[in-house]
C-alpha cells in the first residue's frame, strides 16, 4: 500500500507521444483497422480533413497511460474515458496532463481529469477522465 | 442520394436497431499479439511488451481497441472507406462520414493470454445533434468476456455525417 498523499487539484505528470505514419500503419495492423482517415492522405482530405488523423484507440492509450504512471506501480486503472474534440494530425505532439479531481471514493479510488493537447498550438484534442488505485 | 436523406435513413435505421444485443467473437488473446499491440502504442514496459516477461500482462486497451480478431475480414465486409460495414449501426452501403466520438472504458478483470474474447454489443442511443443537417451521434454499449465472465465493458460513441 502506498504512503503518497493525494489532495485535490494535483497534478498528472505528463505522458507523450508523436505518433508518425509508420506507428499509425503499425496500430492500425494489430487492432484490423483498415479506416482510411488514419493512412491514406487524399482519401482523408477528401472527408474534411488536413491529413491523415491519429486512431481513437490510440488516444486511449495515451490516457491509459497517463492514468497508470499516477497509479504507480501496483496501482490500478478502473476506468479511462475520452471524448474527441479535434482530430489529431500525423507527427503532431500528442501530451495528456491533468489533476486530482476526486479523492477518497470506495476503496480509495481517486479521479482524475485529463486533457489530451496536440500540436505546436495546443489544441485541446481530447478531454477525459480516470478512475485509479495507487499502488 | 443527398446527403441529409442519407442522414435521416442512418437515423432511422439506428433506431430500428435500437436495443437488439448482437454477438461478436474476437477470437483467443495470444500474448505476442498483444505485445505489439504494447510496442505499437508507444509502450516500453517489459511486463507490456515482452511475452517472456514473467510479469507479462495483456495491454488492458488491447482487447477494447480490436476491430476484428484473427484471421481478419474479408474484403466484403468492408466499406468503400475501409471502415467494417457493421462498425457503426445503420450506415452499410450509404456514402456518410464516420468519426469516433469518444470511449468509456471499465475494467472488470484482466483479459489473460489464451482468453477467448466474445464481445456483445448493441446500439442504445441516437441523437441528432448540431444545427442545419447537422450529425447523427450513436451510442453503442458493448461487452467483452470470456469463460471467466465479463472481462470489460465499453460505452462507445460514433459521430455520423
Amino acid at each position: 500500500m502506498t504512503d503518497r498523499h493525494i489532495i485535490v487539484g494535483q497534478a498528472v505528470l505528463p505522458v507523450g507521444m508523436a505518433p508518425d505514419a509508420i506507428t499509425l500503419l503499425r496500430f492500425g495492423a494489430v487492432t484490423r483497422n483498415a479506416h482510411r482517415i488514419h493512412y491514406d492522405t487524399e482519401f482523408a482530405r477528401s472527408e474534411g480533413l488536413a491529413g491523415p488523423v491519429v486512431m481513437a484507440q490510440l488516444h486511449g492509450c495515451l490516457f491509459y497511460r497517463a492514468a497508470a504512471q499516477f497509479a504507480g506501480e501496483g496501482g490500478q486503472v478502473r476506468e479511462v474515458e475520452w471524448q474527441n474534440r479535434a482530430p489529431a494530425g500525423v507527427g503532431e505532439r500528442l501530451v495528456v496532463t491533468g489533476t486530482v479531481r476526486a479523492v477518497g471514493g470506495a476503496d480509495g479510488e481517486i479521479t482524475l481529469d485529463l486533457v489530451e493537447r496536440c500540436g505546436s498550438g495546443d489544441v485541446v484534442c481530447c478531454r477525459g477522465r480516470a478512475v485509479v488505485v495507487l499502488g | 442520394m443527398f446527403r441529409n436523406a442519407e442522414l435521416e435513413l442512418v437515423e432511422e435505421r439506428a433506431r430500428a436497431s435500437l436495443g437488439a444485443w448482437e454477438r461478436r467473437s474476437l477470437g483467443v488473446v495470444r500474448a505476442e499479439d498483444a505485445a505489439e499491440f504494447a510496442r505499437a502504442a508507444g509502450e516500453r514496459a517489459p511486463r507490456l511488451v515482452d511475452p517472456g516477461h514473467a510479469d507479462f500482462a495483456v495491454h488492458p486497451m488491447y482487447v477494447v481497441s480490436l476491430l476484428r480478431g484473427a484471421p481478419g475480414a474479408e474484403a466484403s465486409e468492408l466499406r468503400p472507406d475501409g471502415m467494417y460495414r457493421d462498425e457503426v449501426p445503420g450506415t452499410d452501403g450509404l456514402g456518410v462520414r464516420l468519426m469516433a466520438g469518444g470511449q468509456a472504458v471499465r475494467w472488470i478483470a484482466a483479459a489473460r493470454a489464451g482468453d477467448r474474447i466474445e464481445l456483445r454489443r448493441a446500439l442504445t442511443a441516437v441523437e441528432r445533434k448540431g444545427s442545419g443537417e447537422g450529425f447523427v451521434l450513436l451510442t453503442v454499449e458493448k461487452v467483452y468476456g470470456s469463460v471467466r465472465g465479463t472481462l470489460v465493458e465499453v460505452t462507445e460513441r460514433f459521430i455520423v455525417r
